[in-house]
């Protein structure tokens, strides 16, 4: 099966002549989460405008279940459509101060009929958890409240790919598990393609199925994340570290000559000590 | 933005904004038509009762916005209560000043007491629609009755933003006044330029973005939204004509007891 979606040497230069993406060749499979690793700067925001045609390669394509997209006005509202960014302010994305009406606009530019708008509007606030927000003004809404109607407002137009830039930056802890509960149920129940960009290192074994690292404008490394945490140098020369557990795990291998195998997770690092454990008593 | 904390809590906030608008019209242009202070202070009361109970606003809170303008009007007035006299004319208060006498008669008090009562109805009138209808509402109202969409684009996106600037300047004065930019007048006045010149290019950088994620959204060229469900609130209309009808009794009682 093709993938969701797919970049094969996508080039991007602005126009002070900076390279912001270099070759870059990536790929996002439906039902799962696809980290984009990578410091400021890295190209994670060129990349996402890129795929969703608001930016314009000089060269190389995206390949939407693994056809080219067309550069004219119906494929790029084609791509639009298929394609949704949610992107790190709120404010930046929601614009109108009433929050039913922000999160029609996308289903209304579809041209849908006003029934179908209206289911559309209901279910994403319902999946995002922000029905009961309706009869508040946007500028009355939390920060975390906000990212959800922002992501209710791409929801609506029912992407095949989900886009989010640094979705947890600003969230308090308990919203980051929110985030990442609804994330899974997207992944899980709707099977989209979900990337997202992330220097966030704890949250990428927590929710990421594939990995990419960008640096320079580069893929520098592709793999899972734990193919990824094998190469803490690489990480750190992209002013990157290895998740908190990966890291405690790697000092009592090296450090402490323990026989810990990797893990990343709170999870798999229980599953290992207790290995050790009963090895110990054997 | 007090009236619109209201407008949100209103009972009347999933109403039709249509209907709102015409009964807060009708009563203003009936209200300023009659040109009469008992008809002002008839409308003033009339939508006091309509805004309490059909938007269940406390009684107190309409008294507060009616204070609000109370200022104004009373300077207006008493530009239109002094005038000047020949020594002599018979008036109820005044102060002779350089062989003439300034100050009030019957005629002119009751002239200004009209203008004042006449605005009263006019603020009660547009009270109506402020406190009931959130802003939102009545810009799509606007869009429906033919109002240039790039006008009431350009309300809603400022009306929007107001809010986003706001935050941005009063989170640079604090960290200007934590580190004491605002002691004294030279420095207040060098920290206010630099913070108002830091919010004009942040908001140039924003609308970048927001160009961006509405393009994302498949924004072409207009910021078509769907509001959510109103009430159709066809209730209002004949209420709209009670008011006006009750406005105009209370003028031809006042002209009847005028003789």
């Amino acid at each position: 099966m093709n993938p969701a979606i797919e970049t094969r040497e996508l080039c991007y230069t602005y126009e002070d002549g900076t390279a912001a993406l270099d070759h870059v060749s990536l790929k996002a499979e439906r039902g799962r989460i696809t980290g984009i690793l990578g410091a400021n700067g890295a190209g994670k925001s060129t990349l996402f405008l890129n795929l969703n045609g608001v930016l314009t390669p000089q060269s190389g394509e995206v390949l939407l279940d693994g056809a080219p997209v067309r550069r004219d006005r119906k494929g790029l509202a084609e791509l639009r459509r298929r394609v949704g960014i949610v992107f790190q302010d709120p404010d930046d994305q929601l614009f109108s101060a009433d929050v039913y009406r922000d999160i029609s606009f996308g289903a209304v530019n579809l041209g849908l009929p006003e029934a179908e708008v209206r289911r559309r509007v209901e279910a994403a606030m319902e999946r995002t958890g922000v029905a009961h927000l309706r009869d508040k003004p946007t500028h009355a809404l939390s920060f975390g409240q906000k990212k959800r109607a922002a992501i209710a407002g791409v929801l609506v137009m029912e992407p095949e790919v989900l886009i989010l830039d640094e979705p947890t930056a600003g969230l308090d802890p308990q919203g980051v598990s929110g985030l990442l509960a609804l994330l899974e149920q997207l992944r899980d129940g709707l099977n989209m393609a979900i990337l997202l960009a992330t220097h966030d290192m704890d949250l990428v074994p927590l929710c990421c199925d594939d990995a990419y690292l960008l640096g320079g404008g580069r893929v520098l490394a592709a793999g899972t994340p734990e193919e990824l945490f094998r190469q803490p140098g690489l990480l750190r020369e992209n002013h990157l570290r290895l998740p908190r557990i990966a890291h405690l795990m790697d000092i009592l291998h090296d450090k402490d000559g323990l026989d810990a195998g990797p893990a990343a997770t709170i999870g798999a690092a229980r599953r290992e000590i207790l290995r050790l454990l009963k090895e110990e008593e054997r | 933005m007090g009236t619109d904390r209201w407008a949100y809590q209103s009972r009347l906030r999933r109403v039709d904004p249509l209907p709102k608008l015409i009964l807060s019209l009708t009563a203003l242009v009936v209200c300023l038509c009659c040109g009469s202070g008992a008809v002002g202070l008839a409308t003033a009361a009339a939508m006091g009762v309509l805004i309490t109970a059909l938007g269940g606003l406390p009684p107190r809170v309409y008294l507060h916005f009616l204070k609000i303008p109370m200022a104004f009007l009373a300077v207006g007035c008493a530009t239109m209560l002094v005038h000047s006299y020949p020594a002599g004319t018979p008036v109820l208060a005044a102060l002779p000043v350089g062989g003439r006498l300034w100050g009030f008669d019957g005629a002119a008090l009751a002239a200004a007491a009209a203008l004042f009562f006449r605005a009263l109805g006019a603020v009660g009138a547009m009270y109506f629609l402020a406190l009931n209808t959130p802003v939102t509402d009545l810009t799509m109202c606007l869009g429906r009755l033919h109002v240039p969409r790039l006008l009431v684009e350009l309300m809603e996106l400022i009306y929007r933003f107001i809010f986003v600037l706001s935050e941005t300047a009063g989170s640079i004065r604090t960290a200007q006044a934590s580190r004491l930019g605002y002691q004294g007048l030279r420095r207040s006045l060098s920290s206010l330029g630099t913070m108002a010149s830091l919010v004009f290019l942040r908001a140039w950088r924003r609308a970048d973005r927001i160009y961006a994620a509405l393009e994302s959204r498949g924004y072409a060229g207009s910021l078509t939204t769907l509001p959510g469900d109103y009430a159709p609130g066809r209730g209002l209309y004949p209420l709209a004509l009670a008011v006006a009808a009750g406005q105009l009794a209370v003028l031809f009682a006042e002209r009847g007891v005028l003789g």
